[in-house]
């Protein structure tokens, strides 16, 4: 049977819906786990019980295979009363998981902050909100935002899971349709495509965040040269 | 009027501060000398919140430094130029000035940055305002640290080994900056190893010694044979010193020239 892609044709409508649910639910949990690696990364730097909460929080969500974690919020929570439908769900999950994964990388990016830089800050007197949206994120997020980018990646290839909570999203789909067309070849080759395209698009998004984030050092290469040679006088 | 009244710090078993009193009025300018680790940026740390106290007394005008809600207060008084500039590296020179004056004076935008522009053309920088620190040299980005201070119309000007981290060319440019500010009247407590520039700003001069301060004198008479200088201490310490009368001797105008 020759590779012919025209066999997708009267099931094109259907992948195409299946590839804008994924879209679509990934955008959302990209945003939501943004958010959450973010929050979650600011707490998890401090002592106290909210950073140790933070880094609970990351130990339970990242030992916990994704696919349980999408179970038990979908068939789990309606025992206890709480209906999510699967398109939210899958939005949670995801959300969920990618902040888990995404603090430990905007923790890093923040304990990589020069000390004296927020000291400034707090000099000046700046207010510790304002000290966290001002300084600390947008340094943090300079290095953090390309490692952050492969977990929102991951977080696209993970969606795939949210076929198995009845999700009409691109896999599921293709499934679907792989079965009625018996093409397995040809659907899944759509398939591949689909994902490349959408990850390519984080990425793309990814860089143009991080040549924003380090506009200031576009332009000049001995920018971070000199740097390091500033420090040699620390006390 | 900053008033240091027996500050103790310790970090673990070593203690940085055992009880140091001091006092800068307005219109001082108040040198502190010692060596590498007799406590004397640990002071100012102590004066501007960044270190917590294990004993004594810091106000600032009055205001508690120890106290959270006094302490944002006394913030706004005083401003602090750090030894390693401590700029914010993703903000352009402009915006390193104007963010406190922003924010924590809520002064409205354009009459701050038009105090920059004008902080930043009296230090040589005019062109500057729209550069990142990270294309600056060492002594420009200090110049900045020293205009985003200033910036904060404080009262009182923390200058912690500004010129520690530069070359003897930037060091005196940033040095006669700081004699400009001193002649104007601007109050200041400078800590620092520029001994020679430090007699000729000072208007008091005390030594740090493991945490102890030793002496407390006018200029004057802490170079006075039967002053300062009869305390064994401080003779071994400025005999150490290597005379920048270079940096000292040039006017203001040269340098920045």
């Amino acid at each position: 049977m020759p590779f012919d892609l025209t066999v997708l044709t009267p099931h094109l409508d259907t992948l195409l819906a299946g590839a804008l649910l994924t879209a679509g639910v990934c955008a959302l949990g990209i945003a939501a786990a943004f958010a959450l690696a973010t929050a979650l990364g600011v707490l998890a730097v401090g002592g106290g019980w909210a950073g140790r909460l933070a880094r609970l929080y990351v130990d339970v969500f990242r030992n916990v295979p994704f696919v349980v974690q999408v179970f038990f919020l979908f068939y789990g929570l309606p025992e206890v009363g709480v209906y999510i439908d699967a398109f939210w769900t899958g939005v949670l999950a995801l959300g969920l998981v990618g902040g888990a994964y995404g603090s430990d990388v905007v923790r890093s990016g923040i304990l990589a902050i020069e000390p004296g830089v927020v000291e400034a800050a707090k000099v000046g007197g700046l207010s510790r909100p304002a000290i966290i949206r001002r300084i600390v994120l947008p340094i943090a997020l300079r290095t953090a935002i390309r490692p952050l980018g492969s977990v929102f990646v991951n977080l696209v290839l993970s969606s795939s899971i949210l076929s198995m909570i009845t999700l009409d999203e691109v896999t599921g789909t293709a499934r679907g349709v792989a079965s009625e067309t018996y093409r397995p070849f040809e659907v899944y080759a759509f398939l591949l495509a689909a994902y490349a395209g959408l990850t390519y698009a984080v990425s793309l998004g990814i860089d143009a965040l991080h040549r924003r984030l380090n506009r200031h050092m576009a332009d000049n290469g001995a920018a971070r040269g000199a740097a390091p040679g500033a420090m040699e006088g620390t006390a | 009027m900053i008033a240091v009244e027996g500050v103790v710090k310790r970090f673990g078993a070593h203690t940085v501060l055992g009880g140091v009193s001091l006092t800068v009025a307005p219109g001082e300018v108040v040198t502190i000398l010692g060596s590498s680790g007799s406590g004397k940026s640990t002071l100012i740390r102590c004066i501007n919140g960044l270190e917590t106290l294990d004993g004594g007394r810091v106000t600032v005008d009055g205001l508690d430094v120890a106290d959270p809600r006094q302490l944002a207060q006394a913030r706004r008084l005083s401003a602090t130029v750090f030894q390693l500039f401590n700029l914010y590296p993703h903000m352009t020179v402009l915006r390193n000035i104007t963010l406190a004056p922003e924010l924590v004076l809520r002064r409205p935008k354009n009459e701050v940055e038009a105090q920059a522009r004008a902080l930043l053309a009296s230090v040589g920088l005019a062109g500057k305002a729209d550069s990142y620190p990270g294309q600056l040299s060492g002594g420009q980005r200090q110049r900045v640290g020293i205009c985003r201070a200033l910036a904060m119309n404080p009262r009182y000007l923390l200058l912690d080994e500004v010129t520690s981290a530069l070359d003897p060319e930037m060091t005196a440019e940033v040095l006669a900056i700081l004699a400009r500010l001193a002649t104007q009247g601007t109050t200041m407590l400078f800590v620092t190893h520029e001994v020679e520039f430090a007699r000729r700003i000072s208007t008091r001069i005390v030594f740090l010694d493991q945490g102890r301060l030793i002496v407390d004198l006018p200029t004057d008479q802490f170079f006075a044979a039967d002053g300062g200088l009869a305390h064994p201490r401080i003779r071994q310490f400025l005999s150490k010193m290597a005379p920048s009368s270079t940096v000292a001797g040039a006017p203001v105008s040269e340098i920045l020239a």
